[in-house]
């Protein structure tokens, strides 16, 4: 359960790294993009000098023809600009895709390798949001932030050269803009990030609640939930309406403050520009160039200044995507070879918190081609003591050996060669049929996966599907019921065939009368595999070679049906209830 | 919707237009002070207009501010309301909801449709500030001269038209992109969702194939929608640049007959270049309009729906407590009290039966009745207080886990906790009945969640209440223990419970097996076993092969 730590986020050293190693990767498209976008700027910056030079002349008395040339020059500089933009643009779009499709490919890797107790004391939600939000957060950065913050510097920086380039003197006014653009921008970006972080929460929670009463309204109404519910959501608007308010007021203070700092180098170089002119210092071309290129700064300062935002909430996610990368793993590889197939437990001991064993020194010696069933009380440790036999998780101290090599020194793959783990949970991936059984043996013939879905007692209807294999499942497509998922995630195992197998109520979503059917059908395929049943009906415990029960994390009983009913302890008592009334049957 | 919030409309509106104003007589402004102040060489002049300018800009400055608090108030208020009708619509129609409408489309209201709603409303200000600022424009323009200023009235709608064409291709190529990141998007928690089960039987690497494979399919959707994306930012310098260079030209010839001065050339170009943004704006506008209406539909067809049970009219007097609850068609009573189990070799038909018993199926008869009264005659809200039916659908809501559970605010958790076995869940808990539940109690395994569900319909405490397969999903020992505290816990109250697991048919004063719909059989467990074929048949094959 979620009660565990968070998964690692990586620290800005690392992101840094990783943007560097980036762009390494593909210097080519980055240089040549910045260099036509540095181009594209350029010619922008002609059309100011050049009526700043057409207002003199008009003013000083010129020909119809000269203000024609000029026309044409400026015609010349928008249609190179034009050009330039539009290659400029191409290349970083393309250059922000590939490097993002790089980036989700690299964290889907690094999250298929996560070892699983991480995911699971961390929670899935973690994971979840990483692989939605943060993939999609950062798209958007790479796609549009990163390329229009790129385009907006480029363009401050070469308009400021050019509005110095005027004259010296265009660099005073300017000046002027410093004192409330720096502490304005100071002021909001130390509080906009956790304030639009709350809002955006506050989101989440209208929908999260919208979502759950909107799904449970049968349940709603059947408990009279009704009046709870709309307060609830009343109550999220009203979290939300105060997150919005406070970012608001950032806001209220924020953007005046930015566009007075727009206004006054305008207002200054004019004045300023001006005064100069009246003293003949400089001319009437430079005072209008300068005024329009301080007023050609307001536009990219701006884009600059508003996408800073998006591009640390970028950061954020590439930050939290890269952090999966830094799990470290739990297994460790020795290249030890097993010696046979049989599986053995010794003093097994396992926490998931620090300091709560759960699971208090188990042995269990299981012979090959053996069938254990195991029982007990739910919590008592029989699904933890099942996955550590399947080699998931590594024990806190003891060994769980295959022919005397511990299951977490085997790489993955050799590891689902040995044994391999199906629990209650009954995810259907998105795909065919067929898709669903292979994913353990891509490549598997037609007919082999008919043989395995004919040995969990689901050909039947597999068959009687107007697609048949090719019938897509999961998430949007047609929806199986959850027996259904159980029996095809036991054909995954059966066409995997390991030789040992841990089913963790692995059937015990298919009614009982089904169940029964489909683990003797299982049983005849899997003759000489030695089989561990974690058995939530006893009628399993009943057909197995051995029964071991699991109580309070240790194994407190173990021999066969017969044995333990004949020795009168817990298992005794359970059969007893469950089966009271066999003597009426017989 | 519009109507009442027409104060902050209107509100917005008005700043909207002095923003608008503000911003379009700017250009102006610097052309007047680059006349008389720069040109003329006239201090008194240029320190006027400069003043003027800064004034200007500042109520451009406080005005925008003012617009955008309006705009955000507008957005706010319509996207509350969507979410207070939306959620008071569903409580109304509580089970009737997924019936009649998919789920998914209404919680979409509450994700996409809100944001297309509230941006009507939040740009509603702007463009009445844009539409005004232009014609303001366009007067100033036309009285320095008819030429131009006809030259920008036409041209910049043509501009815009222009742009027009370009868009259908890139709306085509971005959807195409969002759709196939879309699907990457889900292949992708599909995997993360699925990495227990992969982690147990293998298949990671076919996983990661395939995720690559399309995840470069859609970069290869992202660079075709650049490729003209790129084309049309190219078209956003283009186009408003040969209009600058027009109005510019078209102007320096006339400035150079003396007709204009070069302060309104400097002011020709600010308005060239100012223009484009009310008409952006006025794209924006249009482009909300249309999704926002299509929202607004949805909506709409949500609200207009009702639910398939209503109150009726006139309803008759509830029978007293402690009354018979009886369903004519199939037959089954249960008597004050009992506690009586509902088997069927069909499950569906147990699940239809409890689904009638508590008013909650899809087509409403009389055939079910407490104590002589067709609960159709009966108040609502009487039937539901008396009649509680927790199904397999049942979920669990986020929140703290002690409101959770006492939904009626009555008590008793902790002996409900009990009754169902539940303790132990508790105890896996830091924060025990303090901890908040995650979203639909996902962080609980499936059994603890039943459990969990069983307590909460226990602690309402009804008169009759109904369990369906209330331990479906929990193991054999906790099943035993709850069949044997169940009984005692109901005592005195009416208890219906479907199931086919003999530890809790053996605990139930009375079975009833229900075949095609009817019950055809009643009287205790043990009775059954022993005299109806049919009903071992049913209840204990599994039991009877394990004897064999």
């Amino acid at each position: 359960m979620s009660t565990g730590q968070r998964l690692p986020v990586a620290d800005p050293a690392a992101v840094r790294r990783y943007a560097r190693d980036i762009a390494r990767r593909h210097p080519r498209m980055l240089w040549s993009a910045l260099a036509l976008h540095v181009l594209a700027a350029c010619a922008g910056l002609a059309a100011p000098r050049l009526l700043g030079g057409l207002v003199q002349a008009v003013e000083d008395g010129t020909t119809v023809s000269h203000v024609d040339r000029v026309a044409v020059l400026l015609a010349g500089f928008l249609l190179l600009q034009t050009v330039l933009t539009r290659y400029a643009r191409y290349l970083s779009q393309a250059l922000g895709e590939q490097v993002l499709a790089e980036l989700r490919e690299d964290f889907v890797a690094n999250a298929l390798a996560l070892p699983v107790g991480t995911v699971e004391s961390a929670g899935s939600g973690d994971l979840l949001t990483r692989t939605s939000r943060d993939v999609d957060q950062l798209g958007w950065s790479v796609r549009y932030a990163l390329p229009e913050w790129t385009i907006a510097v480029v363009t401050a920086v070469l308009t400021f050269a050019a509005a110095v380039s005027v004259g010296w003197w265009v660099f005073l006014p300017c000046l002027l803009a410093l004192p409330p653009l720096v502490t304005g921008l100071r002021w909001y970006l130390r509080r906009a990030r956790p304030g639009y972080e709350r809002e955006s929460a506050s989101y989440s929670q209208i929908t999260t609640t919208l979502a759950e009463t909107v799904e449970g309204a049968r349940t709603v109404e059947s408990l009279g939930l009704g009046a709870d519910r709309v307060a609830r959501g009343d109550a999220d608007c009203k979290a939300s309406y105060d997150a919005e308010r406070y970012t608001l007021r950032l806001r209220t203070v924020f953007f005046p403050s930015m566009e007075i700092a727009y206004l006054l180098p305008v207002v200054g170089t004019l004045l300023f520009g001006g005064w100069l002119y009246t003293r003949g210092q400089v001319s009437l071309a430079e005072v209008t160039a300068a005024t329009l290129y301080v007023q050609m700064l307001i536009d990219p300062v701006d884009r600059l200044i508003s996408i800073l935002d998006e591009l640390q909430v970028g950061a954020a996610s590439l930050a939290r995507l890269l952090g999966v990368a830094e799990v470290p793993d739990d297994r460790s590889v020795t290249g030890a070879v097993p010696v046979d197939e049989k599986i053995d437990a010794e003093d097994v001991r396992f926490s998931y918190i620090e300091g709560r064993d759960v699971l208090h020194g188990v042995d269990l010696d299981v012979g090959v081609g053996e069938r254990i069933a195991m029982v007990g009380p739910s919590g008592a440790g029989k699904s933890t003591l099942g996955r550590l036999l399947a080699g998931i998780h590594p024990p806190r101290t003891g060994r769980v050996t295959v022919g005397d090599v511990g299951l977490v020194e085997l790489p993955l793959d050799d590891l689902r060669g040995h044994v391999a783990l199906v629990t209650q949970e009954h995810h259907v991936f998105v795909g065919t049929l067929r898709d669903n059984v292979v994913l353990a043996r891509p490549g598997s013939s037609d007919e082999a996966i008919r043989s395995a879905l004919d040995a969990v007692d689901a050909w039947e209807w597999v068959s009687a599907l107007p697609e048949g294999l090719d019938t897509v499942v999961g998430s949007g497509g047609r929806a199986l019921t959850p027996a259904q998922a159980q029996q095809v995630a036991l054909a995954r195992l059966v066409l995997a065939d390991p030789h040992t197998l841990v089913l963790d109520e692995a059937t015990s979503l298919i009614d009982p009368r089904a169940a029964r059917h489909l683990e003797r059908s299982l049983a005849a395929v899997l003759e000489g595999r030695t089989v561990i049943a974690i058995a939530h009906r006893l009628f399993s415990a009943h057909d197995a070679d051995r029964v071991a029960v699991v109580e309070d994390g240790v194994i407190s009983e173990l021999g066969s049906h017969d044995d333990l009913v004949a020795a009168g302890g817990s298992y005794a008592a359970l059969w007893e209830s469950w089966h009271g009334s066999t003597t009426v049957v017989e | 919707m519009a109507r009442r919030q027409r104060v902050t409309l209107l509100g917005g509106m008005f700043f909207g237009i002095l923003w608008g104003g503000a911003q379009a007589v700017m250009p102006a402004i610097l052309g007047l002070a680059i006349d008389r102040g720069v040109a003329d060489k006239d201090t008194s002049q240029l320190v006027l207009w400069t003043g003027v300018m800064l004034g200007v800009g500042l109520v451009q400055a406080v005005s925008g501010i003012m617009r955008h608090r309006f705009a955000v108030t507008n957005w706010l208020t319509a996207a509350y309301r969507t979410v207070q009708l939306v959620t008071r619509q569903t409580v109304r129609l509580g089970g009737t909801l997924p019936r009649k409408v998919s789920t998914g489309e209404v919680v979409a209201i509450g994700t996409n449709d809100l944001s297309y709603i509230g941006g009507l409303m939040d740009i509603s200000a702007r463009f009445t500030g844009s539409v005004v600022s232009f014609f303001l424009v366009a007067v100033l323009l036309l009285r320095t001269s008819v030429t131009l200023g006809l030259v920008v009235l036409i041209g910049v709608p043509l501009l815009v038209l222009a742009i027009g064409p370009l868009l259908k291709p890139l709306q085509a190529r971005s959807a195409d992109q969002r759709h196939l990141m879309g699907a990457l998007a889900n292949t992708a928690s599909d995997i993360v969702g699925g990495l227990r089960v992969l982690r147990g039987v293998g298949g990671e690497q076919v996983f990661l194939d395939r995720y690559r494979r399309e995840s470069q399919a859609a970069r290869s959707a992202g660079v075709r929608v650049a490729r003209i994306q790129s084309v049309l930012d190219a078209l956003q310098v283009l186009l408003p640049g040969v209009f600058v260079v027009l109005v510019v030209w078209l102007g320096a010839r006339t400035a150079v007959s003396g007709r204009i001065s070069a302060g309104e050339l400097v002011a020709f170009y600010g308005y060239a270049a100012f223009l484009l943004l009310p008409l952006r704006t006025a794209t924006e506008f249009g482009n909300k309009l249309i999704r926002a209406h299509v929202a607004a539909r949805r909506v709409c067809l949500l609200l207009d729906l009702d639910p398939d049970v209503v109150d009726p009219a006139a309803p008759r007097p509830a029978p007293p407590a402690g009354s018979v609850l009886a369903d004519a068609r199939s037959g089954f009573r249960a008597e004050p009290g009992r506690m009586v189990a509902i088997v069927s070799d069909q499950p569906d038909d147990s699940a239809a039966l409890a689904d009638r018993l508590g008013l909650g199926a899809a087509t409403v008869d009389d055939d079910v009745t407490l104590g002589g009264v067709p609960l159709t005659a009966m108040a609502l809200g009487e039937v539901r207080r008396r009649i509680v039916v927790s199904d397999t659908s049942s979920m669990l809501f986020s929140g703290p886990l002690a409101a959770g559970l006492d939904v009626g605010g009555r008590g008793g958790v902790e002996a409900a906790m009990h009754t169902a076995s539940a303790e132990d869940v508790l105890d896996g808990l830091p924060d025990g009945l303090d901890t908040v539940v995650a979203e639909r109690g996902r962080t609980f395994s499936g059994g603890q969640r039943q459990r969990l569900v069983l307590a909460r319909a226990l602690t309402t405490d009804p008169e009759v209440l109904v369990l369906v397969e209330p331990t479906s999903a929990v193991d054999a020992h906790t099943e035993a223990r709850i069949a044997s505290r169940l009984r005692d816990h109901r005592a005195g109250r009416t208890t219906v419970v479907t199931t086919a697991s003999p530890l809790l048919l053996d605990a139930v004063d009375e079975v009833a097996l229900l075949v095609d719909g009817r019950v055809v059989a009643t009287g205790t467990h043990a009775e059954l076993l022993e005299t109806d074929p049919v009903y071992r048949a049913v209840v204990t094959r599994d039991v009877s092969e394990v004897a064999s």
